[in-house]
């Protein structure tokens, strides 16, 4: 029996596109909508005693630097500051040394943010030996 | 057009993450000091604390207990020994005394380094 193909003759048929540029359109849309982007994260790293170690290592260091974190702000050295000023304090003492030991002793009811602020501002002047302590 | 377009879609589909694995209602203090965080200095072993203004410690967002995050540090350390990085993601209106909980467990198990998470740079939409 002639089995009798049907032949493509050259021209293909053509394909309707519109609805394709709609969908893909669509999705465009929707992926630029729901995209939000990321802040950029930094890590504020200090080394945290257990408590049994802080009379050693204070007896250990002699160069060290003060501050203490409390609710309505810091004490450095004893003295009582804004951030503005612990900045500069911090800043006159790491052309000393960069390696004298900041110990930053943080209230219980003290927010976060500021233990962050401090390690922030020495980090900010090269300040490497960095502890945490309770009260 | 339609490949141009095309490329862009697989890219939007790639560098969408759909589901946070953080949790969203933690807002963190500015440090623009600090070291980035990048892929390439977060090793898979990291290990990442979240405690939101409350107290409540999670991680990828799934709540724990004291005792389980102490159970889970120590399971990691005998992994990984104690050099892991552990980052606390501790919301800026925290206080102390819960941070402080969070650390004790890190060294009650051994861990003295610890990095605390801040906003280098502000990208998203503030709320």
């Amino acid at each position: 029996m002639a089995y009798k193909r049907k032949e493509n003759k050259g021209e293909s048929p053509k394909l309707d596109m519109t609805p394709m540029i709609d969908v893909v359109f669509q999705l465009l849309i929707f992926f630029v909508v729901t995209l939000k982007q990321e802040d950029i994260l930094a890590k504020l790293s200090a080394a945290r005693p257990a408590p049994n170690q802080d009379e050693k290592v204070k007896e250990q260091q002699q160069d060290l630097i003060n501050v203490i974190v409390a609710p309505q702000g810091f004490l450095f050295n004893g003295r009582p500051m804004r951030l503005p000023e612990l900045d500069r304090a911090i800043e006159r003492l790491s052309g000393y040394s960069k390696t004298a030991m900041v110990i930053i002793k943080c209230t219980a009811d003290s927010p976060h943010a500021f233990l962050v602020q401090v390690l922030d501002v020495c980090n900010k002047h090269g300040m490497t030996n960095l502890s945490i302590f309770s009260m | 057009m339609i490949d141009v377009v095309f490329q862009l879609i697989i890219f939007f589909v790639v560098t969408l993450k759909m589901t946070s694995d953080v949790n969203p209602d933690i807002i963190l203090e500015d440090g623009k000091n600090g070291v980035t965080l990048t892929q390439d200095n977060l090793p898979p072993s990291t290990l990442e604390i979240e405690l939101d203004r409350r107290g409540r410690i999670s991680i990828h967002n799934a709540t724990l207990n004291e005792r389980l995050l102490a159970t889970m540090i120590k399971n990691r350390i005998n992994r990984h020994g104690n050099e892991f990085p552990v980052l606390i993601r501790a919301d800026r209106r925290t206080q102390h005394e819960k941070v402080r909980k969070v650390m004790d467990i890190c060294t009650a198990a051994g861990i003295w380094k610890l990095s605390f998470v801040a906003v280098q740079e502000h990208k998203a939409a503030k709320k």
